[in-house]
């Protein structure tokens, strides 16, 4: 298991080195710089003042150049410095992600707590009318956009019913440390981890149950239902073992996704996180945070898929035959 | 159970229904304006209202709550950037939230000109090249510091840093004597500024004399004791723009002070008992990021007392009792520019081309006269935008009233380019050129919001009518950055672009149309032009009715020649909640300032 592991890691790194490379060039293929952007539409901004500002970023040096510089920081954990917020894109990140991956989890987990009981139920119960209404509200969450409903639950639960606040990460008002802290922190988090998780289950939701249906047909299954095996234990212990494979296989992928896809989630509850900084940061050219954004999702990917495979291999030892 | 699944059915699609409702409202209006736009015999059925109008002043006159508490919010779609200090910040958003704790020691009137009103006052001398400013008593930094004279220079010897990068470095700044040297590291001084023995006056010498002092001079000081020294070597440019001291923790001399700052996110104020002024009205303040498609709701509850409105909710908005709208047309102008000319690097000026498919000045009013705004503005805008008429914006005091620019009138323009011999040759329903070849004028305009499409759909149509064969260049919309990326590198098939200029609050319009401006997009030159741009900077300008009079002239000038014919102002609207009281967006007025706000409930 621990060669295992060691040898994913050290893929990683030409894995890694490769995408910053791609990230940069396509980047730097993009019209326009950091400059561009900040000063348009600004009659203040003479050609000078920007030539010579490109000059002092770097802008002006050919890509190998820059990306040379930019990987050789970047190697020693210095990501460069932010245009557009004029800080370091480290202390900047910073003070981002742990927003970012609060809301990712929370959405993992009470994605998961809704998708896998409905989708062991709708398994295993086929054609009721339990199935039915889980696959109907699967086809409803899969259809119904995310920023759509985002703002509907927020007009539901903020607006008319007044339960919880309309936007921000915690109340400024209450002070750091304390319990109250923590629950306006709950507060804030529950609308967006609701309307984030509520339409994410459709694909868990609809990968267990079809497993499940498939499952019960095997060889093996109608074995231990011969041997008499109690039908409560056929699905917890032979079943289910196996239609969750899928399941831990897209765990990788799911956080990755949580992590980039969150724009619309932390822009409708003016949440700050990652993937706001992200679209802004494309849209200005702040290249310095697009880049080592891009990096954060493909390290979070790649560690991801890892962690599926490290769990698919406890789960399943097939997998584990080399 | 067949009726039971009818039921969820029926009951799923009403759930669909109001979704769809909900996200329909809006996309309707806009895809009716696209469907409707290309048609020009719409143009009658547009009705004659009114034109809108806004008060600038609350209407809400009761006595004000003592301790009362304000939310302000900033209606955005992305977190605020922080860089909370007057020399460091480049986003309109960070100037917001820093106008309610830092303040410029010289105060405004009602056109923007300094006065001796505010925590300073002035005095000009040398030949109208010094300007002396003196801090008044008590005039005290929130840690109860008080500021000096060495922190508004301590601003310059920032902003002049070799290492600065900020928007701070521009005209009249980079114009003090010495600037230059000790921008480009020669001098450890800048030689043009000195300060008193008793650190309460600073006098300030430009290179030349130029009224823009009096809208331009930078008079935010900068706490020196409290960020650190960077002439000392005590910390450098970077280490302030990362450090706390500008973004959790800042401090200024205004109304309020910072208490507490939640990164991009929220900022709460307190009220700072020393202010120069007196005691400020309200408690506190907390101001917050609401997400502009909340905004409406969120103003309706009351949760938010003060906000930017966005106009594309203007038509929910217009009636709600809650909250009142106030408005004024602001510094923004929209503008097609034509490109005649190129950019001479080396030279650094511009070069018009005779050859150029707009050179002849009657196709550019033509078009002008071609557009027809008033339906933009209307349709598309719900009235908050309008006709533009001159390039020096009404919110400026020096824009001309009397000057109507070029309505829209179609008949005039078929005159104009029969006129400057573009004739139909062929019948293709197009006019050629001049010499009597083919002419397709390429258009360049930028993506982004809903109504990007059909606006330049909408003047293609324009031009079309009037017998001009107008494409969008490479058949599509450009994204911002495109769009300047090759404005900026003066792409030549490029024939006209269409764009928005955010006007200064100094008149002067030499940053965008004079000869050795790379801003001069059009590329437009002209010894009248120089000579008009020249004589309202000169030292006689100082008189403001001598640099009225010159302004008018360009502004007739500019409407007769068309460089840029300008398309349209814009309402800029705030929505304030009827408990809020001395609050106006009147620049003139004592209650745009900040520590008058207050609620009476």
């Amino acid at each position: 298991m621990l060669k295992f592991i060691l040898r994913r890691t050290l893929i990683m790194i030409p894995q890694l080195f490769l995408l910053s490379l791609i990230v940069f060039v396509l980047a730097k293929a993009m019209p326009g710089d950091a400059i561009t952007g900040a000063f348009a539409g600004d009659p203040n901004a003479t050609e000078e003042r920007k030539e010579e500002l490109r000059e002092k970023f770097g802008l002006n040096d050919p890509w190998y150049e820059q990306y040379g510089r930019w990987i050789g920081n970047a190697v020693q954990g210095d990501f460069g410095s932010s245009y557009m917020y004029k800080q370091p894109v480290t202390t900047l990140l910073a003070g981002k992600v742990g927003n970012t991956v609060l809301l990712a989890l929370f959405t993992l987990i009470i994605t998961y707590i809704i998708a896998i009981p409905l989708g062991i139920v709708a398994g295993r119960w086929t054609d009721t009318w339990a199935d039915k209404l889980i696959v109907t509200y699967n086809y409803f969450s899969f259809a119904t956009p995310l920023f759509v409903f985002s703002l509907l639950m927020l007009f539901l639960f903020s607006f008319i019913l007044g339960w919880f606040p309309i936007g921000g990460s915690v109340d400024i008002k209450i002070e750091e440390g304390t319990w109250d802290y923590i629950v306006s922190k709950m507060e804030h988090l529950f609308l967006p981890v609701m309307s984030g998780a509520l339409l994410a289950t459709f694909g868990t939701i609809q990968y267990l149950r079809n497993d499940i249906i498939d499952t019960k047909l095997k060889d093996f299954v109608k074995t231990a239902r011969a041997k008499g095996v109690p039908e409560r234990k056929v699905y917890t212990k032979h079943i289910l073992r196996n239609s969750l494979l899928p399941i831990a296989a897209f765990l990788g992928y799911e956080i990755a996704g949580l992590i980039g896809g969150s724009i619309f989630i932390e822009s409708i509850f003016s949440y700050p996180g990652l993937g706001q900084l992200f679209l802004t940061s494309i849209g200005a050219r702040d290249f310095t945070v697009v880049t080592a954004l891009v990096m954060i999702l493909g390290t979070a990917t790649i560690i991801g898929t890892m962690l599926s495979d490290i769990i698919l291999s406890i789960v399943d030892p097939r997998i584990r035959v080399e | 159970m067949v009726k039971k699944k009818l039921m969820m059915l029926v009951s799923l699609m009403l759930v669909l229904s109001v979704f769809l409702a909900a996200c329909s409202k809006d996309k309707e209006k806009v895809e009716g304006v696209e469907k409707e736009k290309p048609d020009s015999e719409k143009i009658e059925e547009v009705e004659n209202t009114e034109e809108l109008s806004f008060p600038v002043d609350v209407s809400n006159k009761d006595a004000v709550l003592e301790d009362g508490e304000l939310v302000y919010a900033l209606v955005t779609d992305d977190p605020f950037k922080g860089t909370l200090s007057p020399v460091f910040y480049d986003d309109t958003h960070d100037a917001t939230i820093l106008s309610f704790f830092s303040e410029s020691l010289l105060a405004g009137d009602g056109d923007y000109l300094i006065t001796n009103d505010g925590a300073a006052t002035y005095d000009i001398s040398n030949e109208n090249k010094t300007i002396t400013i003196k801090i008044k008593d008590g005039v005290k930094w929130h840690d109860g510091e008080p500021v000096k004279a060495s922190d508004l220079l301590y601003a310059y010897e920032i902003i002049g840093h070799p290492d600065y990068t900020a928007s701070g470095y521009v005209f009249p700044t980079n114009n003090i004597s010495g600037m230059t040297a000790y921008h480009e590291g020669k001098a450890d001084t800048i030689s043009g500024i000195t300060v008193s023995d008793d650190d309460r006056t600073i006098a300030i010498t430009f290179e030349a004399p130029s009224p823009s002092i009096l809208s331009g001079v930078a008079t935010d000081p900068v706490p020196r004791h409290y960020l650190g020294d960077v002439t000392k070597g005590e910390i450098t440019i970077e280490e302030i723009e990362g450090s706390d001291k500008i973004r959790t923790k800042p401090i200024g001399f205004g109304p309020y002070k910072v208490k507490k700052v939640i990164p991009g996110e929220a900022v709460q104020y307190e009220r700072f008992d020393d202010y120069w002024r007196g005691k400020p009205n309200l408690k506190s303040i907390v101001l917050k990021v609401v997400n502009s498609a909340t905004i409406l709701e969120a103003l309706k509850k009351g949760e938010v007392d003060i906000a930017g409105f966005p106009t594309d909710q203007y038509l929910n908005a217009k009636d709600v009792d809650q909250f009142e709208l106030l408005g004024k047309i602001g510094f923004t102008y929209t503008y097609i520019g034509f490109n005649l000319g190129e950019w001479d690097k080396k030279n650094k000026t511009s070069i018009m081309n005779p050859k150029s498919k707009s050179a002849d000045k009657r196709i550019r009013q033509a078009m002008w006269h071609a557009m027809n705004n008033e339906v933009v503005g209307k349709e598309m805008y719900h009235g908050l935008r309008v006709p533009a008429t001159t390039l020096i914006p009404p919110a400026l005091g020096f824009h001309d009233a009397e000057n109507k620019g070029r309505s829209f009138d179609p008949e005039k323009a078929k005159e104009l380019l029969d006129e400057a011999g573009l004739i139909d040759v062929n019948n293709d329903g197009f006019r050629e050129d001049a010499d009597g070849n083919e002419l397709i004028i390429n258009f360049l305009s930028m993506s982004g919001g809903e109504v990007a499409e059909p606006l330049a759909k909408w003047y293609m149509q324009n031009w079309n009518d009037v017998g001009l064969k107008v494409q969008l260049l490479d058949g599509r919309l450009h994204e911002m950055q495109a769009f300047y990326d090759m404005i900026d590198t003066d792409r030549p098939d490029i024939d006209i672009f269409m764009g928005a200029w955010v006007a200064g609050t100094d008149p002067d319009p030499s940053d965008i149309y004079g000869r050795e401006s790379f801003n001069n997009f059009s590329r437009y030159t002209s010894e009248k032009n120089d000579e008009l741009l020249k004589a309202g900077t000169s030292e006689k300008a100082f008189d403001v009715e001598y640099r009225r009079d010159i302004y008018n002239q360009w502004q007739e000038m500019m409407v007769e020649e068309v460089s840029l014919a300008p398309t349209l102002y814009r309402h800029d609207l705030k929505a304030v909640n009827k408990r809020v009281t001395n609050y106006s967006i009147d620049p003139g007025s004592p209650n745009s300032d900040i520590w008058m706000w207050g609620v009476t409930k």
